[in-house]
């Protein structure tokens, strides 16, 4: 049977091959990366795009919500000198209601007490990056402001009850705020601004109405009991938002793994391909040396 | 002395036959790197006998010219395959082009820049950084920038493609004069086959029509069919005559909705040639076919965010308090009217960040409720019933699996192709070996006639002398 004279031909064309072969591996060495196009593996290019989304949402959502804690830390500690506030306030009435003062000093724990309502106030009206915290959706209009043209004097809430929720990207919901109205003036007997304004007008002439007073600070217990009931409510966000950061970081390191081990080039494995490669490549090179040395050709046998 | 001088006669004509034949070796040994000869070899005949007596003496032999060394099934099953090595090779070059457009992210932060699907993910995520603090001036930046990053890597894309479609066009295009100067090329060469040799091998006139087709194959996909007197008509996959005989049909272009269209006379054969094989075949396949697909695909993504954003920021309340109405909408990107060319007209209308709609209808402008909807936009089946990302990594991994799968077809087919020349070569290429020893034997056989010729020489010496030795030597 006769053969094809031109097999040197099919054996450059192997080599071709192989070279081709070794450039892709290098360039896999020199860049890490395993897959340089998307039909070197389709169904792994395709899953890349999914975990990089997660990875990218993982690592957006954390580095949000330690911006969203510091503003949750304000409200917290925000809450926290109210109480304080207001503790002393209670105490102040408490020593007010016992009739051992004489007016002049009831008259100055009026004053006192109007102190701590402007002080709770201003607390109340506290912003974080120039938003009001407690104004419900209206973050830029001051959310308590006080009239004095009536006696008890009336604080308004001007905000609404809008409440704000970050969503994580497990689809868990957390609370932003509490609406002020909530905090400060809750319905009855639960609004500390009420229960301060009527403190203040029941001292304010000096005598004292005990059995309204009476009431009027145990409104004021009342109220202090309610802001606490709000705060943990933020405190609650707070560990939420910890515990979402955690999980939501932990899942980032188990992606990156994975899309780690898809799409990363294994050194140890390409290298031995690589030297496979380069074998291959020497030995075709010596075999087509071989064949073409003229000196097998049957014409340089012929006497000349 | 009758028969000595018929034996002079009869060695001549060995002497002769013998030249004819080296002639013919030497000619090979010329040829041995000539694209498209085939080896030829001498016929041989022995000469008719003459009876005398009832006795029969030879009268020799005479060559009586070559024939070409061809497998004529052999030949056009090789054009064959070369015609779907030639489609699926045009393709994937297409291909390589248009999937280098959508390289695969390795994830680390330096090669972020240019992927779509990282586009996608930031412009989404950047609503969820806004719904953590909605009244904030760089978080609206932040909408805004990535999404200016995700239009312009869509829309470059979406302008790639196009070009990329619109050079296969020129190419597929360039492809019609070659075809019409090998078929009229061809069409001559069947007058003068159809001539010289009606009824045997043409040698080296069908040597220029074997390579005629085979130049042929590699442009467009075509059936030959023999017909009488060693003519040969040629028409393509789809059955269009190009060759009939002595006459070729010219393949004319024309522009049909901005693209190139092949006509044979007034028949639009455009799709048929799609199909048929051959580089214009390969062309068209990705022009009309793979790029359109990817193009669709990327109008879709691009139309139904757009769309579903403008939506809902145009129903949300902006930190100016204002909500956007028909005739003023609050719009990020311009509002695209089809699907189709929506990725190259993606663009961000929006200038000033206050106008994202981050709060709900009716909400104070720090309500983040509309913020948090557009951020939800990136895990609802937005997109023909798939979420953008899961889209988008559709796009990727069919577009992967097309060129895988025309990678694996080419490469089959080039082994194919390989072998059948592989065995073409071997019957039909000149094997300097083979000529060798060809050219051995021949000169053996013609020392041995001349050997033959002298010693009838000495003979005839003998018998002229009657015997005696020295008048004639």
């Amino acid at each position: 049977m006769r053969v094809d004279p031109n097999y040197v031909t099919n054996l450059v064309s192997s080599l071709d091959q192989t070279q081709l072969t070794e450039q892709q591996l290098t360039s896999e060495l020199s860049s890490g990366v395993a897959i340089t196009s998307l039909s070197q593996n389709p169904v792994a290019s395709g899953e890349n795009v999914l975990l990089l989304n997660q990875i990218q949402q993982d690592d957006s959502f954390t580095q949000t919500s330690s911006l969203v804690t510091g503003q949750l830390q304000v409200a917290d500690s925000t809450l926290g000198s109210v109480v304080t506030e207001l503790t002393q306030a209670i105490s102040l009435a408490t020593s007010a209601n016992n009739g051992t003062v004489n007016s002049n000093d009831v008259q100055s724990i009026s004053n006192q007490i109007s102190g701590i309502l402007d002080e709770v106030q201003s607390l109340a009206n506290t912003s974080y990056q120039g938003q009001y915290i407690f104004a419900g959706g209206q973050t830029s209009t001051t959310p308590f402001t006080t009239s004095t043209a009536t006696s008890p004097a009336v604080t308004t809430y001007n905000g609404d009850e809008d409440i704000n929720y970050l969503e994580t990207p497990n689809g868990q919901k957390i609370q932003l705020n509490v609406p002020g109205n909530q905090i400060f003036t809750g319905s009855g007997s639960n609004s500390v601004f009420a229960a301060l304004n009527s403190l203040v007008a029941d001292y304010s002439t000096g005598t004292v109405n005990t059995s309204q007073a009476v009431n009027d600070t145990e409104a004021l217990n009342t109220a202090l009991n309610y802001v606490s009931q709000q705060r943990v409510t933020i405190d609650n966000s707070i560990t939420q938002l910890g515990a979402a950061s955690d999980a939501v970081s932990s899942e980032q390191t188990q992606l990156t793994t994975a899309q780690t081990n898809l799409m990363q080039a294994d050194v140890a494995q390409v290298s031995t391909q690589l030297s496979l490669s380069e074998t291959q490549q020497t030995a075709l090179e010596d075999v087509i040396a071989q064949l073409n040395s003229t000196s097998n050709d049957l014409f340089s046998k012929l006497p000349s | 002395m009758g028969t000595i001088n018929s034996a002079f006669s009869l060695m001549s004509q060995a002497l002769d036959a013998d030249q004819a034949a080296l002639n013919i070796v030497a000619n090979n040994v010329a040829n041995a790197s000539t694209t498209g000869y085939t080896e030829e070899t001498p016929n041989w005949q022995e000469n008719q006998p003459v009876e005398i007596d009832g006795v029969s003496y030879g009268t020799g032999a005479t060559e009586t010219g070559a024939t070409s060394v061809r497998d004529k099934v052999l030949e056009q099953r090789l054009d064959q395959q070369q015609q779907l090595a030639s489609a699926s090779s045009a393709r994937l070059t297409a291909l390589d082009s248009v999937q280098a457009l959508f390289t695969p992210d390795s994830g680390s932060s330096s090669s972020t820049a240019g992927d779509i699907g990282s586009d996608l993910t930031s412009f989404f995520s950047s609503f969820s950084s806004l719904e953590a603090n909605p009244t904030d001036n760089s978080d609206r930046q932040a909408v805004l920038s990535s999404a200016k990053t995700l239009v312009g890597d869509i829309s470059n894309a979406a302008d790639s493609l196009n070009s990329q479609r619109s050079a296969l066009d020129q190419e597929a295009a360039g492809v019609t004069s070659q075809v019409n100067s090998l078929t009229n090329a061809i069409a001559q060469l069947n007058l003068q086959i159809q001539s010289t040799s009606p009824n045997s091998d043409a040698g080296t006139l069908e040597d220029q029509r074997q390579q005629d087709l085979s130049q042929l194959s590699k442009l467009v996909g075509i059936n030959q069919i023999t017909t009488e007197n060693n003519g040969l008509e040629i028409t393509t996959t789809s059955g269009q005559l190009l060759v009939a005989d002595g006459s070729s049909s010219q393949l004319t272009t024309g522009t049909v909705d901005g693209m190139t269209h092949f006509f044979v006379g007034t028949t639009d054969i455009t799709s048929k040639l799609a199909s048929g094989g051959g580089e214009l075949g390969g062309y068209l396949t990705a022009r009309d076919q793979d790029i359109p697909d990817v193009l669709n695909s990327l109008d879709q993504l691009a139309y139904s965010v757009s769309t579903s954003v403008n939506a809902l920021n145009n129903t949300g309340t902006d930190l100016d308090g204002v909500t956007g109405t028909v005739a003023d909408p609050l719009y990020i990107f311009n509002e695209p009217a089809a699907v189709a060319g929506s990725a190259s007209a993606m663009s961000v209308v929006m200038t000033d960040p206050n106008q994202i709609a981050a709060a709900g209808t009716g909400d104070g402008t720090g309500d983040n409720s509309n913020a948090s909807a557009m951020a939800n936009l990136a895990s609802q089946a937005i997109v023909n019933g798939q979420t953008p990302t899961d889209y988008y990594s559709n796009l990727v991994s069919t577009l992967g699996s097309t060129v895988s799968q025309v990678q694996t077809e080419n490469t089959a087919q080039n082994a194919s192709v390989t072998q059948l020349q592989t065995q073409n070569d071997a019957l039909s290429s000149v094997n300097l070996n083979d000529e060798a020893s060809s050219m051995t034997t021949l000169e053996r056989s013609y020392q041995a006639a001349s050997q033959v010729f002298t010693m009838l020489n000495t003979i005839m010496a003998s018998a002229l002398n009657l015997g005696d030795q020295t008048a004639v030597s």
